[in-house]
C-alpha cells in the first residue's frame, strides 16, 4: 500500500466536479467549478505565517490533531502544449498534413484534487476512512461548501457517507514526502549473495542432470529454465522488500511534532532566562522547567495545531 | 470537445446581443483612481454580470417569420433542436450587463505585473498606439473627447461597462430598466468615494455613455429593429462559428458557411474554440497568448471597441452618381445600376442577399420573390433553405471575381477559400480549403449609434456603428484583417486599393468592378471614392471570465 509510508497516510483523491449549468450561491449565479474555487479561496489557511496569524480565522483542518497537511486545488483541463514536435524532413517524407489537427487530450470534467498527510488512527481503525470521518465530524459545513458540486456528494451525508464518497476518488500516492527523519532511516538491506544463490543453484542442478544423463541438451534446458525461475524468484523478493513501507520516524505524529515545537520554544526562553544562573539556580530552574513543560507528555502542555508559535504567559519561565 | 462552461463566460460573446433581442445599448467608460476602491466597485458589479448561460425568452416571435429575412438559427429551432448549448435555468434579463478592462485598467486594479506581462503587446499598447497601422491617424483630432483625452492623467479609460437592453416596440425607446441600471452604475461610482469615475466625452455632447440603437423599421405601427446600418445595408450575416458555440446538432447546420472550409472544398467544420476564447487550442493547435495563471485567461477573450462614423450623404450621393454612370455602361436602369454598384462593393445586395447566391439584378429579384412567396405561404421548409443561402457559399466558382469582386467588402474580410494557394488548380487533391482564412476571423458585435433621416442624409452629425471585434488575438485576427485586408489590397492583386466601404480612401481612391476576362464586357472603374467611414476612437479590452473577474475584484490573481 504505497499511500501508507513512514508511519503516515499520504492521501490523494481526484473528485470529478459536476460542472453543468449554473450554481447559485448567495446572490451569485455562476458555474459550479467557479463556486468550488470561490469556496476554496474563502477557506482560511492555517495561522502559520506572520502574515496570516493576525487574521485570526483558523483553518478548519487545524481542528484535527492528526492532520499534518491538506491541500485542495482544481484541475480544469489537461494543459495542452501544442502539437507534438516533429522533424520537418521526416514530416515531409511522411506527408504529414499540417492542416489536420492532432488529437487533444481532454478530461470529461474538471477535478477537485484532495491531498493530505495524516497520522493513522491510534486504535488501528482502517484508514483513510477513520480520518475522513473525523474530518467530517469536525468541519461538515466547510467541507460541504467545497465538495458539494462533486459527482456523488450527498449534501445530507453523515461522516460515513462522506468518507465513502471521497474514497471512491482515491488513487495511490506513489511519491509520498517523508520529512520527519532527522537521521538516515534503518532501511532494509539485501546482501547480493542470497540473491545469486537461486539462479546459481538452478545452473548447477542443470549441469548435474546433464552430466548424469550424458545429454548436453537436456542439461542446458533444465539449467536455463531453473536459472530463469531463480531470477523470477529474486525479482519477486526484491519487489516485495521494496514495497515494505518506509519505517516510521520516531516521534513523528502530529502530537509529537507539536510537543517538540513547544519544547524548542520553551527551552529557548529557558536558556535565555538562565544565562547567568549558578549551578544551583540552574538545577532548580530546570526542575521547574521540566515540571511545567512535561517533556514526556504529548497531550500537554503543547502547541495547538495550525499556529506559527506557542503562546507563553509573559511571566512564565 | 467538452461543452463550454457557459456560466463562466460573459454574455454577448457566443451570440451577439443585437440578435438576441437587445436592440438598444449603453456603453460606459470608467477610470480607476484607487486600486482598492476600484476592486470594490468591480465586486459590486460582479453579481450582476450577464453570462453566456442559456435562458428562455418568453417574448420571442414566431420562428422564421419574426425577422425580415429568415435566419439559420431559426431554421434550426424550427426542427425542434436548440440552437444554443446548455440547459435553460434563467429567464432572459431586460438588460444585459457586462464588463471589460483595458490594459491600464488591469494595472490600476493592481493585477500583478507577472500576469500583466504575459498579455499580448497590442493589448498593452492600446488602440491609440496602434493607430498608424490601423489607419486611424488621419481622423485623430475628430475622435470623441473621451478618446482624445484618454492619454491625459486621470482620464485613462480603464473599465468598460456595457448594458444591452430590450426595446419598447411602441416607442422604440429602450426598456425603462436601462435608466434604472444607469442610475445604479452612477451610484456605484459615487459610492466609490472618488475611487472610480464615470468618464464623459462620448459624442459631440460629451455624454457620460455611448448610446446605441439598431436602425429601426416600422412594423405595422410598431418599431422593430432591423439588421441595417445607416448606409441602409443589411449586416451581420457572416459571423464565424466555433466549436462549442452551438449545441452539437445545431453546430452541424451553423458550421456550413460559418465555420472553416475543409480541403475537399465542400465540407465545413467549426473553427477551433481557441480562435475566440482564451485557454483553448486555436487553429494552429496553440493556446493563445494571455496572462497567467491559466484560470485568469481561460474563457476570457479580447475585444476591440471602435466607434465608426458613417458619412451617409457621401455614400448615398456617390452610389447614385456611380449608378448613373454604370447605367450608361451596362444598359441597366438607374435604380438597378445603383443597386448593382453597391452590391459589387459590398458583396451583398442591400437586403443581405449575397452576390454568390444572386449574381445579377434579375436573380436578386427572383430571390426576393421566392422569399416573399415563402413568407406569405409560411412555408418554413423553403424559408429554412433560403436562410442557408445567405451564408452557404464558397468563392471557387468565381475565380475571377466577376460575380463577387475579390476586393468587395465581404470577400476581403472573410476570404473563405479565395486565398487557397491552389485556388485555381483543377486538382481537388491540392486544395486547402479556407486554411489561410481560419486564423483571421473575428466575432463582430456592436450596434449602430445615432440616427439618420433617410430622406435627408448628412455626413455631419452623430451616427455610425459601434464596431466590436472579439477574438483571442487582436494582433493576428483583428489587426491583420484591418491592416492587410481592409487598408491594403496586395493579397487580392489590387496593390494599394483599400476596402471600398470601410477602408481609407485617399484622393484618387478607385474601385474596379471586374468582369469575366473571356467575356465581351469591360470592367467598370468607380473613381474618386470618397471617405465613407471615419474612426471616432476606441480601445482594446480584455473581457474576463467570471472566474477572472472574481480574481480581479478580490485582488487575488496569483500568477505563481
Amino acid at each position: 500500500m504505497p499511500s501508507f509510508d513512514g508511519g503516515h497516510y499520504f492521501f490523494t483523491a481526484l473528485l470529478p466536479i459536476n460542472n453543468h449549468g449554473i450554481a447559485e450561491h448567495g446572490h451569485f449565479k455562476s458555474s459550479p467549478v467557479h463556486m468550488v474555487r470561490d469556496a476554496l479561496e474563502a477557506l482560511p489557511t492555517a495561522l502559520q505565517t506572520r502574515a496570516s496569524e493576525t487574521i485570526g480565522i483558523q483553518s478548519p483542518f487545524a481542528r484535527s490533531l492528526r492532520t499534518h497537511f491538506v491541500r485542495l486545488f482544481v484541475i480544469d483541463a489537461a494543459y495542452y502544449n501544442g502539437r507534438d514536435t516533429a522533424d520537418s524532413i521526416l514530416s515531409a517524407i511522411e506527408k504529414t498534413d499540417l492542416l489536420k489537427a492532432q488529437p487533444v487530450d481532454r478530461m470529461n470534467s474538471p477535478y477537485l484534487v484532495f491531498v493530505a498527510d495524516f497520522d493513522p488512527a491510534p486504535d488501528g481503525a482502517p484508514e483513510p476512512r477513520s480520518w475522513l470521518e473525523e474530518l467530517w465530524t469536525l468541519s461538515p459545513r466547510e467541507l460541504s461548501s467545497v465538495f458539494e458540486y462533486c459527482y456523488g456528494f450527498d449534501g445530507k451525508a453523515d461522516a460515513a457517507a462522506f468518507a465513502s464518497f471521497v474514497m471512491k476518488g482515491e488513487i495511490d500516492t506513489t511519491m509520498p514526502f517523508n520529512d520527519y527523519w532527522t537521521v538516515p532511516p534503518p532501511l532494509p538491506t539485501m546482501p547480493l549473495w542470497p540473491l545469486a544463490l537461486p539462479p546459481l543453484a538452478g545452473l548447477l542442478i542443470g549441469a548435474g542432470v546433464g552430466w548424469g544423463t550424458q545429454s548436453i541438451w537436456l542439461g542446458a534446458i533444465i539449467a536455463l529454465a531453473l536459472a530463469a525461475a531463480g531470477i523470477v524468484y529474486d525479482y519477486t523478493t526484491v519487489m516485495k522488500v521494496g514495497a515494505t513501507p518506509f519505517p516510521t520516524a520516531p516521534n513523528s505524529t502530529l502530537r509529537d511534532v507539536l510537543k517538540a515545537l513547544y519544547l524548542q520554544q520553551a527551552f529557548a526562553r529557558f536558556a535565555a532566562a538562565q544565562q547567568r544562573s549558578n549551578p544551583a539556580q540552574l538545577r532548580a530552574a530546570f526542575a521547574k522547567f521540566v515540571a511545567e513543560t512535561q517533556p514526556g507528555d504529548v497531550t500537554g502542555p503543547t502547541q495547538p495545531p495550525g499556529v506559527v508559535r506557542s503562546s507563553f504567559a509573559p511571566e512564565a519561565l | 470537445m467538452r461543452s463550454l462552461d457557459l456560466a463562466d463566460i460573459q454574455g454577448g460573446l457566443l451570440r451577439a446581443y443585437g440578435r438576441l433581442g437587445f436592440p438598444k445599448a449603453r456603453y460606459f467608460f470608467l477610470t480607476v483612481r484607487d486600486g482598492q476602491k476600484g476592486r470594490r466597485f468591480v465586486e459590486a458589479i460582479r453579481p450582476r454580470v450577464t453570462t453566456a448561460s442559456r435562458w428562455e425568452d418568453p417574448r420571442r416571435g414566431e420562428l422564421l417569420l419574426r425577422t425580415h429575412h429568415p435566419k439559420v438559427t431559426d431554421a434550426i429551432r424550427a426542427t425542434g433542436v436548440s440552437d444554443y448549448p446548455g440547459e435553460v435555468q434563467l429567464l432572459k434579463p431586460k438588460v444585459a450587463i457586462n464588463i471589460a478592462f483595458s490594459f491600464l485598467g488591469l494595472h490600476a486594479l493592481d493585477v500583478p505585473v507577472r500576469t500583466l506581462r504575459g498579455m499580448p503587446d497590442e493589448f498593452i499598447d492600446g488602440m491609440e498606439k496602434r493607430a498608424e497601422m490601423l489607419g486611424d491617424t488621419p481622423w485623430f483630432d475628430r475622435r470623441d473627447t473621451i478618446w482624445r483625452d484618454a492619454s491625459a492623467p486621470g482620464k485613462q479609460v480603464h473599465i468598460m461597462v456595457s448594458m444591452n437592453a430590450e426595446m419598447d416596440p411602441d416607442t422604440g425607446a429602450p426598456t425603462p430598466e436601462l435608466d434604472v441600471e444607469t442610475a445604479w452604475l452612477q451610484r456605484l461610482c459615487t459610492e466609490s468615494e472618488g475611487g472610480v469615475e464615470l468618464l464623459s466625452g462620448n459624442g459631440p455632447q460629451n455624454l457620460p455613455y455611448q448610446e446605441m440603437s439598431a436602425v429601426l423599421r416600422d412594423d405595422n405601427g410598431q418599431k422593430a429593429p432591423s439588421n441595417k446600418e445607416h448606409f441602409q445595408l443589411s449586416d451581420g450575416f457572416g459571423d464565424p462559428v466555433f466549436s462549442g458555440q452551438y449545441g452539437p446538432t445545431a453546430e452541424k447546420t451553423k458550421q456550413v458557411g460559418g465555420g472553416k472550409l475543409l480541403p475537399d472544398g465542400k465540407t465545413w467544420a467549426p473553427l477551433a474554440t481557441g480562435e475566440f476564447l482564451l485557454g483553448y487550442p486555436d487553429e494552429a493547435q496553440e493556446i493563445p497568448d494571455a496572462g497567467m495563471p491559466i484560470e485568469f485567461s481561460r474563457n476570457g477573450t479580447f475585444m476591440a471597441y471602435r466607434k465608426l462614423h458613417e458619412n451617409v450623404a457621401s455614400f448615398q450621393t456617390y452610389m447614385a452618381e456611380q449608378g448613373r454612370l454604370y447605367a450608361a455602361a451596362s444598359g441597366l436602369d438607374a435604380a438597378d445600376a445603383q443597386a448593382t454598384v453597391s452590391a459589387k462593393m459590398v458583396g451583398r445586395w442591400d437586403d443581405g442577399v449575397p452576390l454568390m447566391a444572386a449574381p445579377d439584378v434579375g436573380k436578386w429579384r427572383a430571390f426576393q420573390a421566392k422569399l416573399k412567396a415563402a413568407q406569405i405561404a409560411k412555408d418554413k421548409k423553403t424559408l429554412a433553405a433560403i436562410a442557408a443561402e445567405y451564408v452557404d457559399f464558397t468563392f471557387r466558382p468565381d475565380q475571377t471575381g466577376a460575380t463577387c469582386p475579390m476586393t468587395s467588402h465581404l470577400r476581403r474580410v472573410n476570404t473563405r477559400d479565395t486565398l487557397d494557394p491552389h485556388f485555381t488548380s483543377p486538382d481537388p487533391k491540392s486544395w486547402q480549403g479556407s486554411a489561410l482564412n481560419n486564423r483571421r476571423r473575428i466575432l463582430r458585435r456592436g450596434l449602430p449609434y445615432g440616427a439618420v433621416d433617410p430622406a435627408h442624409p448628412t455626413d455631419d452629425g452623430e451616427h455610425g456603428i459601434v464596431f466590436l471585434a472579439v477574438c483571442s488575438s487582436l494582433f493576428r485576427q483583428f489587426e491583420f484583417l484591418q491592416q492587410q485586408w481592409v487598408q491594403y489590397g496586395l493579397d487580392f492583386n489590387v496593390g494599394s486599393d483599400t476596402c471600398p466601404i470601410v477602408g481609407n480612401h485617399g484622393p484618387e481612391a478607385k474601385y474596379v468592378i471586374p468582369v469575366d476576362p473571356d467575356g465581351a464586357e469591360t470592367p467598370f472603374v468607380c473613381g474618386g471614392v470618397p471617405q465613407f467611414v471615419e474612426p471616432r476612437g476606441g480601445e482594446y479590452f480584455f473581457v474576463p471570465s467570471m472566474t477572472a473577474l472574481r480574481l480581479i475584484g478580490m485582488g487575488i490573481v496569483d500568477p505563481t
